[in-house]
């Protein structure tokens, strides 16, 4: 895969290319350490639209640093991330453009982050009401769709209290749709479910793929899943993508034996 | 004991102790209302990322937390007129000190919320594009409060009883006026023990009234299974729900 070359000097509205065409995401050199531990090696990272990217690693690999980077969440000590086309990360700063893609870009976490004072309606209109400027109606009509799509719609007045981590999950999932993003970042998100309620949720993911066109980048340790429904397949080890390659190299052709020693330890 | 009671001199006292009585509310009401809307920017900075708004904020919350009410009362009414040059009538040094100690104490009840609230429910707000006064209206103050209610409540009605101290700078709130009239007609028992009784008969139906609503909140955000409890039930001390830390 050819590597594109994001400097300053690309300027900000210069889109990136990845080979295959346009990259939704294209992240260079991204460095991150906490309390004098470098988490983030240098990550070169690049998400196709529409693409699911399963990423896997050990814990403390640096899977949700990257996640976190390309949400906003954290800022790197250095490197560029491209968005869409548009640098949103450069010279250790959130450039200007960062706020006219940030709606773009959905994150769903492990916990269930569902505010609890509110029910379902309201954890899903609240953002769009107070930033897309959407009325009451509008707000709901939207929630309906976005709830009917992950199977939800029946529970809309509920309270989070009264779902199951499953519901929630897939609530959370609704919440980040609302405001209609072109990359759902997904942490950990089916790590405290059953097996069966994982396998429902990671379905969901797969209908917005197909159905809607959304890119999903997913670190989870579902490896039925990844080799099912991933484009791609990330493997994480000390700081550094060790691996990036299809789910049938990454699991069958397999020459990395770091990789083979996590899929084998995790598989079983 | 050999003790003649003497009601009457309550009887007579009880007109200008009830004024005295809505001098003391009015005091509690400006306070608490006042308090509660000036300990959250103060909640704010005792967590902000820059050191000296922190500092300050922290400095402001130990410096009433760590004196007592009275010296502050005393500084404001006696010391302040003598670095300022301006003397403030004792109804207004009152409000002043009462609301410049509850805030404190509201402050870090706030803090102590706001820190309850897990990370990734305001971070989720961020990936939403919620600003951070938005995420503090709609994610952390009403998760907060909630959680504190409880404590805030408690504070409220420490210091309606706190509010007694003022009559030491002579205004003449129920305390002020019940030792006017036990000096005037040497019935300090009766008098006193009135003064308790009013006292009592406002914070303890408060009490209650704030077990139930904590009942309420606590039950809108996880419903009880006994959704035909009464509400009286709900009232009687020992049924309060645990809260969490």
């Amino acid at each position: 895969m050819a590597e594109p070359a994001l400097t300053a000097a690309s300027g900000p509205t210069e889109l990136p290319s990845s080979g295959n065409g346009q990259a939704l995401v294209a992240a260079r050199g991204l460095e991150k350490s906490f309390h004098g531990r470098l988490i983030l090696k240098g990550v070169d990272f690049d998400m196709q639209a529409g693409d699911i990217t399963v990423i896997i690693g050990k814990s403390g690999s640096g899977k949700s640093t990257l996640l976190r980077a390309l949400a906003g969440l954290t800022d790197p000590d250095d490197g560029q991330i491209a968005f869409d086309g548009k640098i949103v990360f450069a010279e250790k700063k959130r450039t200007r453009e960062w706020n006219t893609v940030r709606s773009e870009v959905g994150m769903v976490f492990q916990s269930y982050t569902l505010w609890p004072h509110m029910n379902v309606l309201e954890n899903l209109t609240l953002a769009p009401k107070k930033k897309l400027g959407l009325k009451p109606a509008e707000a709901r009509d939207r929630a309906e769709a976005a709830l009917a799509e992950v199977g939800m719609a029946q529970h809309i007045l509920s309270r989070p209290t009264q779902l199951s981590g499953g519901e929630r999950q897939r609530v959370a999932i609704a919440r980040a749709l609302m405001m209609k993003p072109k990359l759902l970042l997904c942490d950990e998100i089916t790590s405290a479910l059953d097996p069966p309620v994982a396998a429902e949720v990671l379905d969901v993911l797969r209908r917005l793929k197909e159905e809607e066109g959304i890119a999903v980048a997913l670190v989870t340790h579902d490896m039925a899943f990844a080799s099912k429904a991933a484009d791609r397949v990330v493997f994480f080890h000390n700081g550094e993508i060790a691996v990036n390659t299809t789910p049938e190299n990454a699991f069958e052709n397999c020459d990395n034996p770091d990789l083979k020693k996590f899929v084998d330890a995790v598989r079983f | 004991m050999n003790y003649n009671f003497d009601w009457d001199a309550v009887a007579k006292a009880f007109p200008s102790m009830l004024g005295g009585l809505g001098t003391t509310l009015e005091l509690t009401v400006i306070t608490i209302a006042i308090s509660m809307v000036l300990a959250v920017p103060l909640a704010v900075a005792r967590m902000a990322r820059i050191e000296v708004i922190r500092w300050a904020a922290q400095g402001y919350i130990e410096v009433f937390r760590c004196t007592p009410m009275l010296v502050q009362l005393f500084w404001i009414f006696y010391a302040m007129p003598a670095l300022t040059g301006v003397t403030l009538p004792g109804f207004t040094s009152a409000a002043i000190a009462l609301t410049a100690n509850l805030t404190a104490f509201m402050a870090e009840a706030y803090r102590s919320g706001f820190q309850a609230v897990p990370v990734e429910q305001v971070e989720a707000g961020r990936m939403l594009q919620l600003s951070r006064f938005e995420q503090l209206r709609y994610i952390i103050v009403p998760q907060a409060l909630r959680q504190q209610l409880p404590v805030i409540l408690s504070l409220n009605i420490s210091l309606f009883k706190d509010t007694a101290l003022v009559s030491t700078i002579a205004v003449s709130d129920l305390m002020f006026v019940s030792n006017t009239n036990a000096a005037a007609s040497y019935r300090s028992l009766e008098i006193f023990t009135a003064a308790a009784v009013i006292y009592f008969v406002i914070a303890f139906p408060a009490s209650l009234v704030t077990s139930a609503i904590e009942r309420r909140m606590q039950n809108t955000a996880a419903p009880s299974p006994k959704k035909n409890r009464s509400v009286l039930a709900g009232m009687v001390p020992g049924s309060r729900p645990a809260v969490s830390a």
